[in-house]
């Protein structure tokens, strides 16, 4: 194979003389599957807030990861100006309370990760990659939970920092804080991957955008809906059982079990079922929607 | 060393429907056309020596590699253009084609610098920074050309890469297409409908109809064949067939035209001079462009020979 190296000569266009040096081959490394992995997952993740995207297309996550942060803000404020008052969030309960907003997260964000390659029929190009189909399929799933897991850190580390600054000890606040970390960091881990399971199980679904966020809430809705309504209408040990149908109940349970304590208002603790058994069924609905987004993406043709 | 090589390879989708039907061919470096009519398996074959389906029956090795055990070793050096859309409509072109061009394996910083050059060589100049959603369908299909070499591949694979342009576009495209095959020196598949597409930019032809191999030759060789004049006339055209097969050439009439065959300059003279003398009104002659049918239909008649 010859390369003809074209002699530098310039050529009229409409932006000027462009010098063109003739094409040049590429003799450099070739990185392989690893590193179009870690390109597709960084690339994805940038795409889950919107970044290197339109301003439209920030909008969304920018405006949810704002309001998942403002709580935590302004109690945190109010305690530099009212020190001693009780902030109704703490690390345990914080997740749980604003979980319709990573609910709208999830439904907002899974479809522009996955169903806009599907709709814009870019699949075909990543598959002709050194990509393998598995391979695309977990890298989507690893940038929406690591999307998930810096929206739920960030109000924590909001908490945190504020806790350390209002006390008049900043040091030995710093110190006690120290034992919290574990609870700072498992709890938007616990909540991260089963929530992008969900997300990416049913967004990978469908080409429609719209659809799949329309499909995620509606799952939200409806299991935590059922869930509520069985658990006040059924009786006995139905009632107590029936919450488990909410995700979100699940993931609490994880997190009583793994890093926290019981918070009040979760029905986890009237259910009086075995922590370990919610860490469990946690932890099987994380597999089963990794395992669906896996076979999509095996059987979908491109 | 064949770059493509195939061995009885076949596809069905479920029962019914068969791309490709015991294909068997050797191709070597060059640019390539690979002609056939819309189903006749082009994207299909494609698709297979890329890896994106898998063969029912049959083996196909790309650069000597097999597609079914090497598949992304072998998708490193080749690049792809798709036949439909494939370029996401809120992303720019140059972060389209960088982030293809690290999805191929360059490193960070190669990608920055082939993402400008490419896009250069195509075409494409201040636009690049803007997204792709506002382009007009022949800057995209410049996209998709730039993100196939964007990796320097040693092969590139382009499916119906003048879709969807006007004429002038297509002349850019093919020029485009005849640039990186022989001056950038990538060995080069073009899958089209169009023969005299093919005819322009190609040095090898393959044709295929219905998942077989109608023509594999060079495409000198192939052109010698059936160049063909068209003559078409008000009437008589079975006359004026019958007087020039009379005179020994080869004729036949396709509808309110004479098709003649002309290996050489001398049915010219003899076609004008039959018309002149049998006083009969010309419409038209042409130098028939090589269509498929024609091809198509020049088989055909072989295989009712034999």
């Amino acid at each position: 194979m010859t390369r003809h190296e074209a002699a530098v000569a310039p050529r009229e266009s409409a932006t000027g003389a462009i010098y063109d040096l003739g094409y040049r081959g590429y003799d450099g490394p070739r990185l392989g599957r690893r590193a179009a992995f870690a390109t597709l997952f960084w690339a994805s993740l940038r795409a889950a807030f919107g970044l290197g995207r339109s301003g439209r297309s920030k909008v969304v996550p920018w405006g949810l990861t704002a309001i998942m942060v403002v709580p935590a803000a302004v109690a945190g404020a109010i305690q530099a100006i009212a020190p001693g008052g009780l902030s109704p969030f703490n690390y345990d309960n914080y997740l749980w309370d604003l979980q319709p907003i990573l609910a709208l997260f999830v439904a907002a964000q899974s479809p522009e990760l996955v169903s806009s390659d599907q709709r814009n029929r870019v699949l075909s190009l990543y598959f002709s990659h050194a990509l393998a189909r598995s391979d695309y399929a977990l890298a989507k799933f690893g940038a929406m939970a690591a999307a998930l897991f810096i929206l739920g850190l960030a109000p924590l580390l909001v908490i945190l920092f504020a806790s350390i600054l209002a006390s008049s000890d900043v040091a030995g606040a710093a110190g006690d804080q120290l034992g919290n970390l574990p609870q700072i960091l498992g709890s938007p881990l616990i909540y991260a991957f089963p929530l992008a399971g969900l997300g990416m199980a049913i967004a990978s679904f469908t080409p429609r955008r719209a659809y799949a966020t329309g499909a995620i809430i509606a799952v939200f809705l409806v299991t935590g809906a059922v869930g509520a309504i069985l658990s006040e209408a059924g009786r006995g040990r139905m009632s107590q059982v029936a919450p488990l149908l909410n995700p979100f109940v699940l993931l609490d349970g994880a997190r009583n079990w793994l890093v926290g304590k019981s918070i009040p208002d979760s029905p986890v603790s009237d259910a009086h079922l075995a922590l370990p058994l919610f860490g469990l069924l946690t932890a099987v609905l994380t597999a089963i929607a990794i395992a669906a987004v896996v076979w999509r993406y095996r059987r979908i043709a491109a | 060393m064949p770059l493509i090589s195939t061995q009885s390879l076949t596809k069905r989708y479920g029962s019914s429907v068969t791309a490709l039907d015991g294909l068997t061919l050797d191709v070597e470096p060059g640019i390539i056309g690979l002609v056939g009519a819309n189903g006749a398996g082009k994207s299909t074959l494609l698709k297979i020596l890329l890896g994106l389906l898998k063969p029912t029956s049959g083996s196909a090795t790309v650069m000597d590699m097999d597609v079914a055990t090497r598949g992304p070793e072998i998708r490193q050096y080749v690049g792809y253009l798709p036949e439909h859309d494939c370029l996401p409509p809120d992303v720019s072109a140059t972060d389209f084609v960088s982030h293809m061009g690290r999805m191929a394996g360059l490193p960070p910083a190669a990608a920055r610098e082939r993402t400008a050059e490419v896009l250069r060589h195509v075409g494409l100049y201040e636009e690049r920074y803007r997204p792709i959603g506002g382009y007009s369908t022949g800057m995209k299909q410049r996209v998709k050309l730039a993100q196939a070499i964007v990796h320097d591949p040693k092969l590139l694979l382009l499916d119906e890469p003048t879709n969807g342009l006007d004429p002038a576009g297509r002349d850019e495209m093919l020029d485009l297409v005849h640039r990186t095959g022989t001056e950038f020196g990538i060995a080069t598949v073009v899958a089209s409908h169009l023969l005299g597409e093919i005819e322009r930019v190609c040095t090898f032809l393959l044709a295929i109809d219905a998942g077989k191999l109608l023509q594999s030759a060079p495409i000198s060789s192939f052109v010698e064949r059936t160049g063909t004049l068209g003559v078409e006339v008000e009437d008589g055209a079975h006359a004026l067939a019958e007087r020039l097969v009379a005179a020994g050439l080869t004729a036949r009439v396709d509808g309110r035209s004479v098709l003649v065959d002309c290996p050489d300059e001398r049915p010219y003279d003899i076609v004008r001079d039959a018309i002149d003398e049998m006083g009969l009104s010309l419409t038209r002659l042409e130098q028939r462009r090589h269509r498929l049918e024609d091809l198509f239909r020049a088989e055909g008649r072989a295989d009712d020979a034999a």
